[in-house]
């Protein structure tokens, strides 16, 4: 169980380093998708229950008394909402990050962020 | 009595946002897609700022007003809850958004698909509205995406290099700083179990402040992002820059504001770490003092316009960090004012920008005799920014150094007024390569701004004049909100209903 804590971790680390010590525009948007993911893989731990069942109460469970087990064996629902909620919109920044890294090459001719800053000068 | 007022104020520009490209495909059958387009933005951004300001009278009396989505009850539904500082935020944010509308009617008339500004610029705006209303703490985080999203791509809008290039260095750096927010949000969630902002208020209380360091650090510099808080600056010179004049103006005055609020809400009225306060302080004073030194230095307007925009958040973190009433009260104060004299500054350089076609400060000059009134608004500006007396930035900022005397932190103070003198120095220097000078040959015949384009600004402006010679009315504005930030259990219990 606790190795998906340092799993996440792991990744969330790599992403990072990947995102800010890598030079070239693709893999720092790799990075930033590992790093979600790491994110994601800690917030769905969190949730996570050895052996739970859903956190659908079916129509008999409560008539027969049992709510008590069920809340003990149910999962928490609410991470599953939020990992949901945040692949999407990190599917949103990767697309788009993507789009941008495109066109940036279209101008550039290269995808390294050091030699993309004609606007300072 | 249903509460429906706030989720209408987000719902409006959200769906505005998606009915855009359905009414631009039909109305360019008829040849007036941009017309169309641009109207329904406006009347969209109206709508919302009415709403908004409908829930004014019941505020001020002293209500909170919380919607519950779905019907779901606080701490496992999501809710909307405004109070005081809620509805200077979303004034703000609907009062900026609403003149930035009007002013892309004509500023964007040579660009290409339209539609889809349209569409962006109206989900930036639900996306702030959004933040500002909400009152749980993963909506807001969805809130934020959709307005940050939004924004990076209405920077590269243009697709020219320079905005391509502002564009992925925002997005890159801004989407670092919303995944650590993620990630604050998720370590709060397994230490507490809960999401709303209420709840969250109440069981952190009663947590060991040793243990919320870290969610605390990352949310903070999450928001410190968005608000270009330096260090974490490197983005927002280059975006004002590239960015359409339009968005410059938003991205200053809408989403800053929302971005500063989520900044208030979480650090004070959640975690109530009033001790953070002198962390703010020192960053505040950082900001404000490199921001305005890199802008004695800089040689395009936009550029110069966004180091200064830096350096006012500093003011208003500074004000933030006495975390006295007082300090709130300046803070909030110049938050407003930030917000109208620096969107009606990028206003004015994107009227020199489509009339002139460059900002470069080297290439301009003289251009006092063809664009007086341009010229005359932007004086108003600069001078409001600077705080000079009869305008309305020297309000705001008086309060914040009466405030930092009163903390027992003069240094502050006298540094601030240090640099609002340095403010004046490098607007006078723009005002005068711009406006004053020798006129280059080529600019004889350059034209006064459209009227469409003038209106806004002049409205910025009049705002400016009144609450400088006015202050009590900013203050009567501001009062509220301030006193909402002191009234934490005041708020806890409106939301939780006594739950």
């Amino acid at each position: 169980m606790s190795l998906n804590y340092v799993v996440a971790m792991l990744l969330i680390a790599l992403g990072l380093y990947c995102l800010l010590l890598k030079r070239n525009l693709i893999k720092m948007v790799i990075g930033l998708g590992v790093m979600t993911d790491g994110i994601h893989l800690f917030l769905i731990s969190m949730g996570y229950r050895e052996g739970g069942i859903a956190a659908i109460v079916p129509a008999g469970m409560l008539q027969d008394n049992v709510a008590a087990g069920f809340a003990s064996a149910a999962v928490d629902p609410i991470p599953q909402a939020l990992v949901l909620t945040s692949i999407v919109i990190n599917i949103c920044i990767v697309a788009l990050a993507l789009s941008m890294a495109i066109w940036v090459y279209h101008h550039y001719g290269t995808l390294d962020p050091s030699e993309v800053r004609r606007l300072r000068e | 009595m249903i509460e429906i007022p706030p989720i209408i104020a987000i719902v409006l520009p959200l769906f505005g946002a998606f009915l855009t490209p359905i009414i631009a495909t039909i109305s360019r059958r008829y040849d007036a897609e941009r017309k169309v387009c641009g109207w329904f933005t406006v009347a969209i951004t109206i709508a919302m700022l009415l709403t908004v300001a409908s829930m004014g009278a019941r505020i001020w009396g002293g209500e909170v007003i919380v919607y519950r989505l779905g019907g779901w009850s606080p701490p496992w539904g999501i809710v909307l809850a405004v109070d005081g500082l809620n509805l200077l935020i979303a004034l703000i944010v609907a009062g900026v958004s609403s003149l930035v509308a009007i002013y892309s009617l004509v500023y964007m008339r040579r660009d290409t698909r339209i539609d889809l500004y349209c569409a962006l610029l109206l989900l930036v705006t639900a996306g702030a509205m959004g933040i500002t209303l909400t009152g749980d703490l993963f909506n807001l985080y969805v809130f934020f995406e959709i307005m940050s999203i939004s924004s990076y791509a209405l920077v590269a809008f243009r697709r020219k290099w320079d905005s391509v290039e502002a564009g992925i260095k925002y997005m890159i750096i801004g989407s670092l700083g919303t995944s650590l927010i993620l990630l604050g949000i998720a370590l709060l969630y397994g230490m507490v179990g809960s999401l709303t902002i209420a709840d969250l208020a109440q069981k952190l209380g009663q947590i060991a402040p040793s243990d919320v360091v870290v969610p605390l650090a990352l949310l903070v510099t999450g928001f410190g992002i968005k608000i270009a808080m330096i260090p974490l600056h490197a983005w927002a010179p280059d975006a004002y820059q590239a960015a359409p004049s339009s968005i410059s103006a938003l991205l200053a005055g809408a989403t800053t504001t929302a971005g500063l609020y989520a900044m208030i809400r979480v650090v004070y009225m959640m975690f109530g770490a009033f001790g953070v306060g002198t962390i703010f302080a020192i960053f505040g004073l950082v900001t404000m003092v490199l921001g305005a030194l890199m802008a004695l230095t800089q040689r395009d307007l936009k550029r110069l316009l966004a180091y200064s925009s830096i350096s006012q958040m500093g003011y208003i973190l500074l004000g933030v960090g006495f975390g006295t009433a007082l300090g709130f009260q300046g803070s909030l104060f110049h938050l407003l004012n930030n917000a109208i004299f620096k969107a009606l500054l990028f206003m004015c350089a994107g009227a020199i920008l489509y009339r002139v076609g460059t900002t470069n400060l080297d290439e301009l000059g003289g251009l006092g005799k063809n664009m007086p009134i341009t010229a005359g608004l932007f004086a108003i500006g600069a001078l409001a920014i600077s705080g000079v007396p009869p305008l309305n930035g020297f309000a705001s900022k008086w309060t914040i150094y009466i405030a930092g005397i009163e903390a027992g932190k003069a240094v502050f103070s006298l540094i601030a007024i240090i640099m609002s003198v340095l403010t004046l120095a490098y607007f006078l220097k723009a005002i005068n390569s711009i406006f004053l000078g020798q006129r280059p040959k080529r600019l004889q015949n350059v034209e006064e701004a459209p009227l469409t384009m003038l209106f806004p600004m002049m409205l910025l402006a009049v705002l400016c004049i009144v609450l400088g010679v006015l202050p009590s009315l900013g203050i009567d504005l501001v009062a509220p909100a301030q006193g909402a930030i002191m009234n934490q259990s005041g708020y806890i219990h409106a939301v939780l209903g006594g739950i």
